[in-house]
């Protein structure tokens, strides 16, 4: 056999077709009791419906937790989750922490240097001192 | 041609509806036959004298629906119907993929649904998944056979199985954000993938009976060609396998990747029978053809020297001939040598190497990758002819080929 | 009674394609503004959560777009061409090769920084992009060079965006992790801590396409004389 296939896979590139949010869901954990939650809970009865319908690809959750301060979580595609607390805020700053949610892509957060990765080869090739004609001094 | 309506056949394929009349059902009805008559979704003809004497006492009534409310989800190996409405995961899933509308969440909680947890064929996803399956692999294949045209067939078959072989579709399942049920049942959410699992220990491979046409195919040690395997085998170039026990249900399960793959193409059979075939192509586009692959590392030679030789042969250039373009430290360690393939006045590839031999196979197998992967420009795949006011057709390039050694 | 019927069905027809045809081929940066207003015109229409085109992805995350973009003074510059394209005839003859020859980068400018970007790139930008939303599509329509492996279209400053096209898709905002700073003075035992998390825009390029000669025509482009400063095409050497 002259030539034969090596089998792989393909790799993802979540955006240059289709576009898959990376948040999958939300928890929002609030107290029925504690002071710190009133501002959770202006926002489950007020904001949330809203918020949930802008985004109907994010499965919502809303669960009392007693005796704790409120949380928002956020589950994510490649299996982390991010949690953050929302203690004694406003609906409005909360609302704000659930999109840093929704917009997170829910990797470990990481210094970059350089601003671009690609997946594909250099579109100019690589140098080679070995081409070319010989340059004097 | 007329079309088929496609809204009306899905319509009576895939009615919600359709519980009635199939045999598990029946086999159901007849064992509880008290629970069955008040059901609500369940629409039956032999009913109406259950339901009467039934309805003469409200109190006994009443204490029907209150066990059948929670028998009911228990009744059936897989989520009922109307519990698709009610999942957010299946709202969240149909939204995350921007399925469309036409497209109920009735049809994607049934493409949950793996045969080995429900085997009733109207409750599964498996008519949906050969659909998708077929769709799946005509659309990739005439998208590698026009933009490739060269490609030698071991090759496709690699690329076939790169774009839309089990690993990748598994994969693929899984950024969709799909999550697995530990064990399938009627009370489990529809949103979520259920099958049943395969026992620890066994042998996944062995397990399962070829089915395949192919004279001799018990004879394991045979040499089998590979234009046979267009003939006899998938499209992989893999032995097609048999239906994995069906008889026994409880007993045998599917690995998760089986199930997830099967999923995916379901998808694909779903969106095509709701959506058309406008929608299926834009979801495979989208989905499919927009993953990275680099076909020019799927090629292993064993000997591209001979072979780049036999090409020339065939095609009526020169014969090739390797020449040194530049070299270091031949007498050092680690030299470096250039080496270019010419056929007559044409430099056909090069490579560089630590040894000259080294460096003349690589520069055969630079020439041998630029013969096969040739691509040409505007392509446009048979299957772009279906839409409405295509362009005339222009034929495709067909090559002669690979080289036969 | 017949004439109305079909008025009424020319009519709705007309309403149908334009509203969906803009959306696939039209989405640049500095468009967003009128294809935001011509996304709400759409959904207004139609009531169903679902627009026309589900599959594309794009209509129904810019439909997500609230209201508070109107308060915003600084929109993107909507481009004014007063003439068309002039390209030379050089250009005009040597462009087929550039533009047969895949993959193609493009060295496209943001805030005077170059980014070269190949199709499939994942970029992050080095600031917290304003007023996008996760899932949106812009055009970079600035760029210094066009390119693919053997040859390189440069821009005496920049190439004319008419020239090429380059989509990229914002999927998301990442931060960086948490920076503490110890800020000490001399004879102090007290320190100060500075803190700081950057959050930065995540995109991914969607295309890299680069026109060719018959595509500009058919757009109108004009063919002229060389001159000294045009923009030319290079070769390797």
């Amino acid at each position: 056999m002259p030539v034969k296939g090596i089998r792989t896979v393909t790799a993802a590139r979540n955006g240059v077709g289709a576009f898959i949010l990376q948040c999958k869901r939300l928890d929002f954990h609030y107290c029925n009791f504690g002071g710190s939650s009133r501002g959770m809970l202006a926002f489950l009865t007020q904001t949330l419906p809203r918020f949930a319908k802008e985004n109907p690809q994010i499965e919502i959750r809303v669960s009392p937790r007693h005796q704790k301060h409120p949380m928002i979580k956020g589950q994510y595609i490649n299996g982390n989750e991010k949690s953050i607390c929302v203690r004694n805020l406003e609906p409005e700053d909360i609302l704000k922490k659930a999109m840093i949610l929704k917009d997170a892509s829910g990797d470990k957060l990481k210094r970059t240097k350089k601003p671009i990765t690609s997946l594909n080869e250099s579109v100019r090739g690589i140098w080679s001192p070995y081409h070319g004609d010989l340059r004097g001094v | 041609m007329k079309r088929l309506q496609l809204q009306r056949w899905s319509s009576t394929v895939l009615s919600p509806r359709a519980r009635t009349g199939n045999c598990l059902h029946q086999q159901l009805y007849t064992a509880k036959l008290r629970y069955q008559s008040t059901a609500s979704s369940i629409q039956s003809e032999s009913a109406p004298y259950d339901a009467i004497d039934v309805l003469e006492d409200p109190k006994l009534m009443s204490q029907v629906r209150r066990v059948h409310k929670h028998k009911s989800a228990l009744a059936y190996p897989s989520p009922p119907v109307e519990a698709a409405t009610r999942s957010a995961k299946l709202a969240a899933l149909h939204a995350r993929l921007y399925l469309p509308s036409r497209l109920p969440l009735q049809t994607l909680a049934r493409t949950l649904v793996d045969a080995s947890a429900d085997e009733n064929a109207d409750f599964n996803n498996e008519s949906l998944a050969t659909l998708g399956h077929d769709l799946l692999t005509y659309y990739t294949t005439e998208h590698l056979l026009c933009n490739y045209p060269r490609l030698p067939l071991t090759v496709i078959f690699a690329a076939m199985y790169a774009y839309a072989g089990p690993k990748t579709l598994a994969a693929m399942a899984k950024e969709w954000g799909v999550e697995h049920a530990a064990m399938p049942g009627g009370e489990v959410d529809p949103g979520y993938l259920q099958f049943q699992r395969v026992e620890p220990g066994t042998d996944v491979e062995a397990n399962s009976d070829l089915q395949s046409a192919r004279p001799y195919a018990a004879q394991k040690n045979w040499r089998k060609t590979v234009t046979s395997k267009i003939f006899y085998d998938d499209e992989f170039g893999d032995q097609i396998k048999g239906v994995v026990s069906t008889g026994s249900g409880s007993g045998s399960g599917v690995t998760a990747e089986l199930a997830s793959a099967t999923f995916v193409r379901a998808v694909m059979g779903a969106i095509y029978l709701h959506a058309g075939r406008p929608a299926a192509k834009r979801f495979f586009e989208q989905h499919f053809l927009s993953r990275h692959l680099n076909i020019s590392e799927l090629f292993n030679f064993s000997q591209p020297a001979r072979d780049l030789a036999r090409l020339c042969n065939r095609e009526n250039f020169e014969p090739p001939v390797a020449k040194i373009i530049s070299e270091t430290g031949r007498k050092s360690r680690h030299p470096v040598f250039v080496v270019g393939i010419f056929s007559g006045q044409d430099k056909l590839g090069e490579g560089a190497g630590a040894s000259l031999l080294e460096a003349r196979e690589r520069a055969a197998l630079a020439a041998l990758k630029g013969w096969y992967l040739y691509s040409p420009l505007n392509v446009r795949v048979p299957s772009s002819m279906e839409e409405e006011g295509a362009a005339p057709w222009k034929p495709v390039y067909v090559d002669l080929g690979e080289v036969i050694v | 009674m017949f004439s109305r019927s079909v008025l009424r069905s020319l009519v709705s027809d007309l309403r149908c394609t334009a509203s969906a045809a803009p959306l696939p081929q039209r989405a640049c940066l500095h468009q967003t503004a009128l294809l935001r207003a011509s996304q709400q015109e759409a959904s207004s229409q139609s009531s169903s959560p679902n627009p026309d085109t589900p599959l594309s992805a794009t209509p129904r995350a810019q439909t997500s777009q609230p209201d508070a973009h109107q308060g915003i003074k600084k929109q993107p510059v909507a481009p004014s061409f007063d003439s068309p394209l002039k390209v030379t005839k050089s250009l005009m003859s040597s462009l087929p090769h550039l533009a047969g020859q895949s993959p193609h980068y493009v060295v496209a400018e943001l805030h005077a920084r170059p980014y070269l970007l190949t199709e499939g790139d994942h970029i992050r930008l080095p600031f917290l992009m304003p007023n996008v939303k996760t899932g949106d599509i812009l055009r970079f329509n600035r760029a210094s060079a066009l390119g693919s492996r053997d040859f390189t279209l440069k821009g005496s400053q920049h190439v004319d965006e008419r020239l090429f096209e380059c989509r990229v898709r914002v999927t998301g905002v990442e931060s960086e992790p948490l920076r503490i700073k110890e800020k000490t003075k001399r004879r102090q035992r007290h320190t100060k801590t500075a803190k700081s998390k950057h959050r930065y825009t995540i995109m991914r390029v969607m295309d890299v396409r680069i026109k060719t000669p018959e595509e500009l025509l058919q757009e109108g482009a004009v063919v002229v004389e060389d001159t000294a400063d045009a923009t030319k095409i290079e070769a390797k050497s």
